[in-house]
């Protein structure tokens, strides 16, 4: 007889640095270049879903979190992109209460990728396999709802705005500029309220306004490495995809002329960069969370939120095993 | 802030795994001659619903009795259903004594498990059992603990939209566990519409009989008052037998509301088709409810309040009078439920 372990248990961990991403980047995604050219199909095709149906800006920020999320943990494949897409916003819309008939959804995904003469048994097919991933994407999220629950970056804006006494443009630009960072890594990195309060500090800097008014930031719940974590890679996306940014095109005269020299300038007025302390790549190596491909195969995958919740099952499990000796 | 995301302890999950190993010894034999350990076991169906089946089952390791909801996630046309992402979203925030507590959750043969504590009866159950005598104190008890796993929701800005008797559980140390998120929502932005087809017709706020699309934690306050006129009379308050009737019977026994008591409440469509019937007077009341003193009948009529915002809220039922005089509420491991 031989024995065979047949449950597995996770710990959430929903956000990650940027050197564990690089190295759960490794096992799922063998192009990097490609991954982020489809990257940006994909989000303006998701963009062009929430436009169809009129969703607010939750919605395409849960399912872009979604979408991300799922490319952590699970092999990178062209030809599924869309498939995960759909899924990311059928689940997105559940999660943010927006919520829209899969069959709906379905026949715009492929309306917007111009595939006519759908039937019914495309339909039902591609509905099985967003089922498939629909499961696959909460296993990749550990079932874990504190993220993407409540408040959203938008919203976000709007209240930190308010409560610091914005004006309407300052909060109207950084609203714009969250549009775009939802296109980065920073929804996986860091939690919505962060990257709200550095998105603003870069539409203050850019209407040239003086002494930011925020010194402490454990009062927003957050704290300096965070927000620079934020700041920067704010900073660091219109640095490196200024051409391919939505701000650019807002030339509304109440907006300030935006370049990217203004980017490179406002960076080396802030310089050095810094953020979140990040484990080394050797570390990340060691690290089986992201190095061992999960394992769908396992008979009992449990999802666990705390590590309390492990503490407290191992003293169990420690306690047994002495009593059995 | 990403101190509080620990990684993956890979010492305690070997740790973990070797002494799961040794628990191997314990587990039964698969066909094929593996030994298969599973964290939880299901031993008996006890219910299925429209998206779940329901077992009671063992957890392994502690060996504690608890209860596991198996989301059949091949049945729905639009894949997962929405009262299993409902369930899960809420009680993975909300820890409380009178709140059903998500044990864990886990995937198994491509199944979503929810593990639930063990909750062996509920109050619809006690209410219909005849066997069963309760006293006022006992009812002030239950009164105390439901509002009191209400109000931990609603300061956690969750509305449960579907509270009634069968959905107050009972632990088998007489606590009440409110229970069944399936409809449960966050209250939401003063923009926002909200579907006013929640809550079982009979437990259904005035407000939601008349079709509002924006409501508050109100509703859940509205059904406690029901809730609480059904355990003193052990038949159902208000049972409509379809939606219109709902309001007919809601009105007539606690008066149509008028635009002096809730402006503007004759702007909802359908205010026009209603017959106008007055409040009840307290005698009325005193006559219908024999048993419940002065300050029990406040605390109803206060929780039966037409006007959502002249409604009491779940902190304010708890401060009533009500709970402050005799009988004191009973202790709740020493309520006898079984007949």
């Amino acid at each position: 007889m031989f024995a065979t372990l047949k449950v597995q248990l996770s710990l959430s961990r929903p956000y990650l640095t940027r050197n564990e991403l690089q190295q759960a980047y490794k096992n799922t995604i063998p192009d990097r270049r490609s991954y982020m050219q489809r990257k940006l199909v994909i989000f303006k095709f998701m963009s062009d879903i929430c436009v169809q149906f009129q969703f607010p800006r939750k919605t395409l920020e849960t399912a872009f979190y979604y979408y991300q999320r799922y490319y952590v943990f699970n092999k990178f494949e062209t030809e599924m992109c869309h498939t995960v897409a759909t899924t990311a916003l059928l689940l997105s819309c559940k999660q943010v209460e927006t919520f829209k008939k899969i069959n709906e959804l379905c026949i715009v995904s492929f309306r917007l990728r111009n595939i006519n003469n759908i039937n019914q048994d495309i339909i039902e097919n591609f509905k099985k396999r967003i089922f498939q991933v629909e499961l696959r994407l909460l296993e990749a999220c550990c079932f874990d709802y504190r993220v993407n629950n409540r408040i959203h970056i938008d919203e976000y804006i709007v209240k930190f705005g308010k409560h610091l006494g914005f004006t309407y443009e300052l909060c109207h630009l950084s609203w714009v500029i969250s549009y775009d960072i939802l296109k980065t890594d920073l929804l996986l990195i860091l939690p919505q309220h962060t990257i709200a309060l550095a998105i603003l500090k870069v539409a203050f800097e850019l209407l040239k306004l003086k002494d930011w008014p925020v010194n402490d930031y454990e009062k927003f719940k957050t704290n300096n490495d965070s927000i620079n974590e934020a700041y920067f890679g704010v900073l660091n996306y219109y640095i490196n995809a200024f051409d391919s940014c939505n701000l650019k095109d807002h030339t509304s005269s109440k907006f300030p002329p935006v370049s990217l020299e203004v980017f490179m300038q406002l960076k080396a007025n802030s310089s050095p960069e810094t953020g979140l302390k990040d484990f080394t790549m050797k570390e990340t190596e060691e690290d089986k969370y992201l190095t061992t491909a999960r394992d769908f195969t396992q008979r009992e995958r449990r999802y666990v939120l705390s590590s309390k919740f492990v503490k407290e099952e191992n003293a169990i499990i420690n306690a047994k095993k002495r009593k059995l000796k | 802030m990403l101190k509080n995301y620990q990684p993956f302890n890979k010492k305690k999950v070997s740790r973990l795994r070797t002494a799961l190993n040794s628990c191997l010894k314990m587990a039964n034999n698969d066909i094929d001659g593996t030994v298969i350990v599973s964290e939880y076991t299901k031993e008996k169906k006890v219910g299925e619903g429209t998206y779940a089946v329901v077992y009671l089952g063992t957890k392994q390791s502690t060996g504690r009795k608890i209860a596991i909801k198996e989301i059949k996630t091949s049945e729905f046309k639009d894949g997962l259903d929405m009262s299993a992402i409902r369930e899960v979203k809420y009680l993975q925030e909300i820890q409380h004594v009178n709140v059903i507590e998500l044990v864990d959750i886990f995937m198994a043969y491509d199944n979503l498990n929810l593990v639930l504590e063990f909750l062996p009866t509920d109050l619809e159950v006690i209410i219909k059992d005849k066997n069963i005598l309760f006293t006022p104190a006992d009812i002030k008890s239950w009164m105390l603990m439901t509002l009191r796993g209400v109000y931990h929701c609603h300061r956690n800005f969750i509305m449960h939209r579907d509270l009634k008797p069968n959905n107050l559980l009972l632990s088998p140390d007489g606590q009440i566990k409110v229970a069944d998120f399936g409809l449960a929502r966050a209250v939401p932005s003063p923009h926002e519409s909200l579907t006013s087809n929640v809550v079982t017709r009979w437990y259904r706020a005035p407000e939601l009989l008349f079709g509002a699309n924006h409501y508050t934690s109100a509703i859940d306050i509205w059904s406690v008052g029901i809730i609480f006129a059904e355990l003193m009379l052990r038949i159902p308050y208000l049972p409509g037998q379809n939606d219109l009737e709902q309001m007919d019977v809601t009105f007539r026994a606690l008066g149509t509301p008028t635009d002096r008591d809730w402006p503007e409440v004759s702007t909802f469509s359908l205010y026009n088709k209603l017959q106008i019937y007055p409040p009840p007077s307290r005698d009325e009341l005193r006559k219908r409810f024999i048993a419940a003193s002065e300050n029990a009948l406040n605390f109803m009529c206060n929780m039966l309040t037409m006007n959502p915002v002249k409604r009491w809220t779940a902190a304010q039922c708890l401060e009533s009078e009500y709970f402050k005089e005799i009988p004191p509420p009973s202790d709740p491991s020493s309520i006898k439920i079984k007949s």
